[in-house]
């Protein structure tokens, strides 16, 4: 069992990996992470409640980071990364590190999945997972 | 309201002063400021500051009040704005309204930072859970600022076809047009294989494409009409000065956010595209009319993006305009004849305010070896972390 970076941005259900996010009663509006209210200022009556985000979505952009960031990200066995983009629908565009691509072949409009994976082990906390996204299996 | 000019522009050069301290920074500038101005501090009614994000003597981002107490205590108000990145536009904005309400006739505004090496960090005392964004992003992505642009850039090469070469070309111009600037820091000229051969930052974005850090400080005098003409000195007015927030729906991947709620038809970087529309609509101008735009080119994708997204021309013809030559001095529309952030390096809080200084040497014609000729019309648009954005037009 590894623990999130953070509590709340995401957990692993019976139906596999979940973000955590918003969604207004009032106007539909979706937000990652979870918001403090809703910013849509035609919402005829703004109450937010706890949502999964859906799991799968389109990569609309990438980079690829090629040197290390400030020290509060951690990360066993540093390597240059990609970070994507993805548009998950319902007007929420996700941005999260890529895992299993080719950092030199990533191509946008790749169909890709959520899946959460172990960033590093500390000593005290275990294993610290993130969030990411992946290309779609195909059969 | 009434009618505000700026009798007073002052900069320190721009680069890595470790033996100056901000506050001697901030000095030097308000002093030039004021020289230009032919006034005292004396004169000087109220002082706002941008207030520092990194630095700053009395308490955190306080240094309006510093200054004050170095140059003389006769009882001017200080007030400290912060903005970011922005802070130096709203620090503008705030001072531009005390005189235009009728409060003060006489009112500096300032910005001096001296700036962290590297990655800008994250400030302190913030919450680490999923309320605070800048902690989700460095912990759950380690996504970097240059991260955030180098996707935006690489999405415009997919939708324009936008080429490296468009890139390093764009920021091969911000370099030529600081090489006659003295108070730009990198005046070195370069070239198109020299920035493609820079190690590569973020992917499509190399090294000499990104904005670096710097340390610097400007400052501007601000006047009302019936001082400036006791002065003599109405040549510059402040035709347009705004400071406005983003839109819901705004698709910008906005620092340093991990998600963005998009709606269609909801301009790209709205708060800084809301600055410039009110800002034209002041001053009863439009893109045609404008003579030169400094802008805040973070990276060299901003150069192409920002033009298209106020509106001057249409999304995608940024790299023509470039190719053609429309977008240096000489052209249809001049970009950052100052030489931009790419050539200055960001000093974040003094950055906006140099903005406004460039704009009244360009009016003045004293932009001594970057002028653009016969300019009337100027303007300014830059962007700050939280969205903030600002814009100010000036007329001569």
């Amino acid at each position: 069992m590894s623990t999130p970076v953070a509590e709340g941005l995401f957990e692993e259900t019976a139906d596999g990996a979940r973000l955590i996010g918003s969604r207004c009663s009032g106007c539909g509006t979706f937000y990652f992470p979870q918001a403090p209210g809703c910013r849509n200022p035609t919402c005829p009556a703004p109450r937010l409640e706890r949502a999964h985000l859906p799991q799968h979505g389109l990569l609309i952009s990438y980079t690829v980071q090629r040197y290390r960031p400030p020290a509060l990200f951690r990360m066993d066995d540093w390597a240059p990364y990609a970070i994507g983009l993805i548009d998950l629908g319902d007007g929420v565009e996700v941005m999260g590190m890529l895992t299993g691509v080719d950092l030199e072949t990533i191509a946008i409009g790749t169909p890709m999945r959520l899946v959460i994976e172990t960033l590093y082990t500390d000593t005290e906390r275990g294993p610290v997972s993130t969030y990411k996204f992946a290309p779609e299996v195909t059969a | 309201m009434r009618q505000v000019y700026v009798v007073g522009v002052g900069a320190h050069p721009w680069g890595k002063w470790p033996d100056k301290p901000q506050l001697q920074l901030a000095l030097e500038a308000t002093g030039a400021a004021l020289a230009d101005a032919e006034l005292g501090w004396r004169d000087v009614q109220a002082l706002v500051a941008a207030s520092s994000r990194f630095e700053g003597g009395m308490g955190w981002g306080l240094h309006a009040n510093e200054v004050a107490q170095a140059v003389g205590e006769h009882g001017m108000a200080c007030v400290n704005v912060g903005g970011a990145c922005a802070a130096g536009a709203i620090a503008i904005q705030t001072a531009y309204a005390m005189i235009a309400s009728g409060r003060y006739d006489v009112v500096c505004a300032m910005g001096a930072e001296r700036m962290p090496k590297g990655f800008i960090p994250r400030p302190p005392g913030s919450q680490d859970d999923i309320t605070d964004h800048d902690y989700l992003r460095w912990v759950a992505m380690g996504a970097t600022n240059p991260a955030y642009w180098a996707i935006e850039a690489q999405r415009r090469m997919h939708e324009h076809g936008t080429t490296a070469q468009t890139l390093a070309a764009a920021a091969v111009m911000m370099r030529r047009h600081a090489a006659g600037n003295a108070l730009a820091r990198f005046r070195q000229p370069s070239s198109i294989e020299a920035v493609l051969a820079s190690p590569m930052v973020a992917d499509p974005l190399h090294l000499l494409e990104i904005c670096p850090v710097s340390d610097g400080a400007a400052a501007v005098v601000l006047v009302s009409e019936a001082y400036a003409k006791r002065l003599g000195r109405t040549e510059v007015r402040i035709a347009g000065c705004v400071a406005a927030t983003g839109q819901f729906g705004d698709p910008a991947r906005r620092i340093p956010t991990i998600a963005s709620t998009v709606r269609a038809g909801v301009d790209h970087t709205s708060e800084v595209a809301t600055a410039v529309a009110r800002a034209f609509a002041m001053a009863g101008v439009g893109p045609d009319d404008v003579d030169l735009l400094e802008m805040a080119d973070n990276t060299a994708w901003h150069l192409l993006a920002w033009p298209e997204i106020f509106g001057f021309y249409a999304p995608g013809e940024g790299d023509g305009m470039l190719a053609d030559g429309q977008l240096t001095i000489g052209g249809r529309l001049p970009l950052n004849p100052s030489g931009g952030f790419l050539s200055f390096g960001e000093a974040t809080t003094a950055q906006a305010v140099l903005q406004v200084c460039e704009l009244a040497w360009q009016l003045r014609g004293q932009a001594e070896g970057h002028q653009v000729e016969g300019a009337k019309v100027a303007m300014s648009a830059v962007l700050g972390l939280g969205a903030n954005g600002g814009s100010v037009i000036l007329t001569r």
